[in-house]
């Protein structure tokens, strides 16, 4: 590992973020929105029912802990497909840098634009709602933790897709976070889901993750058997996504498709 | 007469050399489905040696370039630059090999010293700073050192990507159709610029062409591949005068054409099967 190149690769994609105010959008627009939807949503249930417990706090602390999955994931997909929309893989790949070399420096990027949004995301909050994600406490930092790592899965599948099936594939980029976002209970218990569907959302790790945060939003301990839960299952599926990825990192070698992007 | 090498294609006027090979690339094999691109393909590139890669369109010199920079996994063969053998130790390889193409693009909202520094970076270049400034004087671009790349003409951007692949004083510099679509004096810019860097630097150079005047120029040596095969592989002259014309392009126009080989080519070219 160098960490030289590592560094270099964090300045490359900061010199792409700099230049390009689309790219803001991630980290600056789609945040705000969210929180402005949410919110608005959170205080006119609560105006409503005011009994109810899935007012503002259920919905805001939802939709910011689901930008920490959908920061981390983002931000490692659109490194990788800033360098297939500048035609730069084949320039990437003929140079030293290593695989894990290259997703260090985008990770590492990446989580400065974790930070930019979340500052985003609480500065919104707090002044449109009064809410402060913080105030929740120490027990953000292990559900974030698992997010982050759960964010890293689906970066790896869906880099993993590209790299078999091409630029075809980006939508999933975007695609994929909402399916994990419909399944995952990030505003409401999953009881809610269609019967069917509930036995697929148990399985995803994102399911307990959220579920621990309404746990502790409730004002009860982290509950620390349902969060190893999602630990557990956020690190085999990032095994798994990695193991795809780097399967499909040799079917495109072998295949030569990296013509398709030069 | 020329000697032949094993594999029966024909090694016109080269000379041995005791230096070690920068890039050996031996019995190279690669199939897409039921098209065999490259079918037994031998590359030796010695220290400080020029050499053409050479053939008509889909004679296998792209997937070649592509399997020896690391990016395309063959099927068979070997191959080890500068002493590290592909694919296990690519990256070790790749800080040895400069790549350019004249089809490349550099990357988008990069200034030029940016896109530079960057690629300094990743090939460990300790004074990015000093290493992009002399090499945009070396191929007297300096003034483009503040311009964004997608502001560059193309004979611009290809200067550019010249100087982004030689940042590091690669051992082996790799250049694909390196001045396809440029006027003639940035052409001859380029072709000046690339003897340059070989004569003082001793890098070696491994190009490939569809212009035979320029390869004729470059390249002391010439790998001719049809039908993913090397057919010919020696100096252009001796090559040009075995197929009874007076330069490469006239040869090239033949076996383009599909033109028949030399009495004593036809046992190679006509041969089924990986050899």
């Amino acid at each position: 590992m160098s960490w030289q190149r590592i560094r270099t690769v964090v300045r490359r994609h900061a010199y792409v973020l700099w230049r390009s105010p689309n790219r803001w959008f991630d980290i600056a627009f789609w945040p705000l929105m969210d929180v402005l939807l949410w919110g608005s949503l959170g205080t006119y249930v609560a105006s409503q029912s005011p009994a109810s417990r899935a007012g503002t706090p259920y919905l805001l602390a939802g939709i910011v802990m689901f930008h920490v999955l959908f920061q981390t994931q983002i931000a490692l997909n659109t490194g990788f497909m800033e360098e297939t929309w500048s035609r730069n893989l084949l320039n990437i790949m003929v140079t030293p840098v290593t695989e894990l070399e290259y997703v260090a420096g985008v990770g590492m990027f990446g989580a400065v634009k974790l930070v930019l949004a979340g500052v985003t995301l609480t500065c919104t909050a707090i002044g449109f709602f009064g809410f402060n994600v913080a105030s929740i406490g120490w027990s953000l930092v292990p559900i974030g933790l698992v997010l982050v790592v759960a964010g890293w899965s689906i970066a790896f599948l869906v880099i993993g897709l590209m790299l078999r099936f091409g630029q075809s594939a980006e939508i999933l980029a975007w695609g994929l976070n909402f399916v994990v976002m419909a399944l995952s209970g990030v505003f409401n218990p999953i009881a809610a889901l269609p019967g069917a569907l509930q036995p697929i959302a148990r399985l995803l790790p994102t399911t307990h993750a959220f579920a621990a945060l309404r746990v502790v939003l409730d004002g009860h301990p982290l509950p620390g058997g349902q969060l190893l839960l999602a630990a557990i299952g956020s690190v085999v599926g990032l095994g798994l996504a990695v193991g795809f990825c780097v399967h499909m990192l040799r079917v495109f070698r072998r295949r030569g498709f990296v013509t398709r992007f030069s | 007469m020329a000697p032949e090498r094993g594999d029966g294609a024909w090694d016109a006027g080269r000379v041995e050399s005791p230096v070690d090979p920068v890039l050996a690339a031996r019995r190279l094999v690669k199939s897409f489905g039921k098209v065999r691109a490259v079918d037994g393909v031998d590359v030796v590139v010695r220290a400080g040696e020029r050499v053409g890669l050479l053939g008509p369109n889909g004679a296998g010199k792209t997937t070649t370039l592509l399997m020896l920079l690391g990016a395309v996994t063959p099927d068979g063969g070997t191959i080890t630059i500068a002493g590290h053998r592909l694919p296990r130790s690519r990256s070790k390889a790749m800080a040895h090999v400069g790549f350019a193409a004249g089809y490349l693009p550099l990357p988008d909202r990069l200034r030029v010293r940016e896109v530079l520094g960057v690629f300094a970076g990743l090939y460990g270049v300790r004074d990015e700073k000093a290493a992009v400034a002399e090499g945009l004087e070396r191929f007297e671009v300096g003034h483009l050192a503040d311009r964004m790349c997608n502001e560059l003409s193309s004979g611009q951007r290809t200067l550019v990507g010249i100087v982004k692949a030689v940042l590091h004083r690669p051992r082996l510099l790799v250049l694909d159709e390196p001045t396809a679509s440029l006027d003639p004096d940035v052409a001859q810019r380029v072709r000046a610029g690339v003897l340059d860097l070989c004569s003082h630097d001793g890098t070696a150079l491994l190009v490939t062409s569809h212009d035979m005047r320029e390869v004729e120029l470059l390249a002391e040596r010439v790998v001719f591949l049809v039908a993913g095969r090397v057919i010919a592989d020696g100096s252009p002259a001796v090559i040009a005068q075995r197929f009874g014309h007076d330069d490469l392009e006239a040869v090239f126009v033949h076996l383009a054409g599909g033109g028949a080989l030399p009495e004593d080519f036809d046992d190679v070219i006509g041969r089924g099967g990986p050899r």
